[in-house]
């Protein structure tokens, strides 16, 4: 059987949260990212989905793991996995922002799109900040998810749908090994939603971009997702709440 | 892996930064338009204090008047004196000014009987009173007139006046007169006074004349400037010897102050010749200043009726040839019945007296070394070096020294301490010019005129300067200076809290576009420099607005008050340099007053572009 490289492996993690005296703790005993791996996070409100993304989105540090690794799937020549609960202890926050610049991309709900650059601008952004130029590329792609004709407007003259679509080529244009999708269908309708799931379906399988995408809608990404993961929420007490992240569904790839 | 490893475009925050003023330009604006409106008035009333400033500034500076220092009283001033001080770098102009007694001269147009008595004044080139007022430097035979004395005389550049110098001499009134043409007319504020301008040769020889001396150059009659004689002691030469108290008499009230009798040896060693058969011979000394004629006159009084024979001397006379070789001289004047009395042959100059001039000073009984000349050059030194003049051979000696007259010797002990010159064209000694009255001196610049006038002050001289319109300039300034800091640290306090609101306003506005950045991997460091470029362009821009503002305001200002200012004066002005560190000042404030936006960015955490969503 062939082995699929590594991208991301947290090991017995937690992050703790406090707010108003009450407390909420989010277990990750296993969490494996694959390369062209098509990640699903579902759940309802509150059960912990974007704080996983923070976690992985490399922008919130975990209370405690055990193992927290990325793996450059990108480059070959390098053997050692980067250890990010040492740059975390370590306070390196300028090799995590670097990390998070030229090796994720990030969807958000509704699009994050800077409203001050044109859509061209905005999809040249992640490859400009990592010293690239793109720009057939990003005629290309966008010729391909139908915003071409939007290119030279400003966000705010887009529609939902095409917003998104501009976030998610604005995520994979640097070509990262992560896309982070926070549930960049929440304010698109129903067939928007399902071009969007097929859309980062295609890329994980086209690219080998391993996409994690939360959503709250399970059956949307049911029939798409490689790997999905959910959460048991328990509220121990009044002022603390406990969520375990779990597995629940693994497609072989 | 290495993901810092593709390198960054330079610039990129800086255009990010800049691309979202553009987007919110309407908020740009009016933050531009706020600074602006603070330092645009800040620059208007800067430019008018400098403007105003320079205007009177200008006016004291153009006006030479304003770096003319003249003493309050008559002074005794030397030519050394003139010649150090023209040395200083403050001093543009200094030229010596005679009394004002001796400088009167009456003007007038040729074939008119109306004279103006009017007051001379010297000038040489490069004179700014002449010059910055519309004026030329006159040479020989020309005059410029102050604007009141061509009024006066009704008289423009061209004319040719004459000037009559007057004076009264041996209860007779004299004059000469002299021609001189116009070659300028003064503007009406370089003198309001009627004066004439001219050379300081005209007017030294004006002053001479006055005084009754003659000016050979220009042929005009008068006496001449005698040296008087002077001597350091006599030597008396007596029938009997004189008693103790006869010895003391001739030291009492006759300038002299001690007395011996010389044996006859002291007298050969010192005269030449042989103390004379029957003859007692005493040495008066005159102690510190040398005795004048007066003194042998009173010397004489006392010994009247006593065949006494009075011979002058100079003990340091030094006279030489031109071959180098010393020369040892005695003065010797006496009349044919006291050299008959001596035994001495004849003199062919006679007995001394006082008022003798070159005629008889130029004679010599040469040594029997110089047998064969007939004249010579000789010199002595005086005080300020050397002094020449010929002598004529009237004889040989009789003694072991070459013979002069004995007013010789007094006129070249004179020397040692007053300044003597040998008048070729006179062929006389003269009494040099021992100095000046006064001066007119122009400062290079007002600024020099406060150090000028302590100067003076502190060689007890009174002068008269305009220091004190200077120093009111000054004062203005120096007031103008502090209500323009104190208006400019309020609007620059205001302006910098106008920028510090809205740079810190905006950062809250865009924290989720901020945190975005954060969350596409721009570092703290790099959102930090986001609201300071932002904050240096609304500065720049303001100031170029601000400046157009000033540019605009200033013009109309200096049109509204054109009239009441010569061409090229400008009641509200700045320089560039002034509008340069505007720029960067202004910049730096922007850069300072961003900070603390800059500060909140990178407080600005990524999980709150994922959170805000």
């Amino acid at each position: 059987m062939l082995t699929i490289p590594l991208v991301l492996d947290l090991l017995n993690g937690l992050k703790r949260r406090e707010q108003g005296g009450i407390t909420f703790e989010l277990h990750i005993p296993q969490l494996t990212l694959q390369k062209g791996q098509f990640v699903a996070v579902v759940g309802e409100s509150g059960c912990g989905k974007s704080t996983l993304l923070d976690l992985l989105a490399l922008v919130s540090r975990p209370t405690a793991c055990s193992q927290f690794s990325y793996y450059d799937t990108q480059n070959a020549e390098t053997l050692q996995p980067t250890d990010l609960k040492n740059l975390w202890d370590s306070e390196s926050e300028n090799a995590l922002a670097a990390l998070r610049r030229s090796r994720f991309g990030y969807v958000l709900q509704t699009g994050g799109l800077l409203p001050f650059l044109t859509v061209f601008q905005n999809l040249q952004l992640p490859s400009k900040l990592n010293g690239y130029h793109h720009d057939l590329q990003i005629k290309n792609l966008a010729k391909r998810f139908g915003v071409d004709g939007v290119l030279d407007k400003k966000p705010q003259y887009l529609s939902g749908g095409q917003r998104q679509r501009v976030a998610i080529l604005r995520a994979i244009n640097h070509q990262p090994n992560i896309i982070l999708a926070d549930e960049p269908t929440a304010a698109v309708d129903k067939t928007r939603a399902l071009s969007i799931v097929k859309d980062f379906h295609t890329l994980a399988k086209e690219n080998g971009t391993t996409i994690v995408m939360v959503t709250h809608d399970r059956e949307l990404v049911a029939p798409f997702a490689d790997v999905t993961y959910t959460f048991d929420v328990t509220e121990e007490s009044e002022t603390l709440t406990q969520s375990n992240c779990k597995l629940i569904d693994i497609i072989s790839i | 892996m290495n993901p810092s490893q593709p390198t960054q475009p330079k610039g990129i925050i800086a255009r990010l930064a800049l691309l979202d003023l553009r987007h919110e330009w309407v908020l740009s604006l009016c933050m531009v338009l706020a600074i602006a409106a603070v330092l645009a008035p800040l620059l208007i009333l800067l430019g008018l204090k400098h403007g105003t400033i320079q205007t009177m500034r200008d006016r004291l500076v153009e006006d030479p008047v304003n770096r003319e220092i003249r003493p309050a009283r008559t002074l005794q001033l030397s030519t050394q004196w003139f010649e150090d001080f023209k040395q200083r770098p403050d001093v543009e102009f200094l030229i010596p000014t005679i009394l004002r007694g001796s400088s009167i001269v009456r003007l007038s147009k040729p074939g008119e009987r109306k004279r103006l008595v009017i007051d001379l004044v010297p000038t040489a080139p490069s004179d700014p009173l002449i010059l910055e007022n519309e004026g030329v430097v006159p040479k020989k035979g020309e005059c410029v007139l102050s604007y009141a004395a061509a009024e006066e005389l009704g008289v423009k550049t061209g004319a040719v006046l004459t000037a009559e110098v007057t004076r009264t001499r041996k209860r007779r009134r004299e004059s000469e007169r002299t021609d001189l043409r116009v070659v300028a007319v003064l503007n009406p504020r370089a003198d309001a006074l009627e004066r004439i301008y001219t050379p300081f040769a005209f007017v030294n020889d004006v002053e001479a004349y006055r005084e009754g001396r003659a000016v050979p150059t220009r042929n005009w009659p008068g006496g001449k400037a005698l040296p008087p004689l002077s001597y350091d002691g006599l030597w008396v030469l007596m029938l009997r010897s004189l008693s103790a108290i006869e010895e003391t008499t001739l030291t009492i009230g006759t300038g002299l102050a001690d007395i011996h009798s010389l044996n006859a040896a002291e007298f050969r060693q010192q005269l030449g010749f042989p103390l004379p058969d029957g003859y007692s011979a005493y040495q008066l000394l005159a102690k510190g200043s040398p005795i004048l004629a007066s003194s042998i006159k009173r010397v004489k009084n006392k010994l009247r009726g006593k065949s006494a024979i009075l011979l002058p001397y100079a003990q340091a006379i030094e006279i030489k040839r031109m071959t180098g070789e010393t020369l040892k001289v005695i003065g010797l004047s006496l009349s044919e019945s006291q050299t008959s009395r001596l035994g001495l042959p004849k003199l062919p100059w006679g007995k001394f007296n006082a008022a003798a001039d070159f005629t008889k000073q130029g004679q010599m009984l040469f040594p029997r070394t110089l047998a064969g000349q007939q004249s010579l050059t000789l010199s002595s030194k005086i005080m300020n070096g050397e002094i020449e003049f010929p002598v004529t051979q009237r004889g040989l000696s009789f003694g072991d020294y070459a013979i002069v007259p004995a007013e010789l010797i007094g006129t070249l002990r004179t020397g040692q301490a007053s300044k003597i010159v040998f008048d070729e064209t006179q062929q006389t000694f003269l009494l040099a010019k021992a100095g000046y009255r006064g001066f007119r001196l122009y400062a290079r610049s007002i600024d020099d005129i406060p150090t000028l006038y302590r100067e003076f002050i502190s060689q007890n001289m009174d002068v008269m300067t305009q220091v004190h319109e200077i120093e009111k300039v000054k004062v203005l300034d120096r007031g103008l200076t502090r209500i323009f800091w104190l208006v400019a640290i309020v609007g620059i306090v205001g302006g910098m809290a106008a920028l510090i609101a809205s740079l810190y306003a905006s950062v809250e506005r865009k924290k989720r576009d901020i945190s975005v950045l954060r969350l596409m991997g721009l570092s703290r460091t790099q959102v930090f420099q986001f609201p300071i470029y932002q904050g240096i362009t609304i500065a720049v821009i303001s100031v170029v607005v601000a400046i157009g503002g000033y540019a605009l305001l200033s013009s109309i200002i200096n049109l509204v008050f054109a009239a009441d200012l010569k061409m090229g004066q400008k009641i509200c002005t700045l320089p560039y340099n002034y509008l340069i560190i505007t720029f960067f000042v202004t910049a730096g404030m922007a850069a300072l007053s961003s900070l603390l936006a800059a500060w909140k960015t990178t407080g600005i955490d990524p999980a709150e572009a994922i959170r805000e969503e």
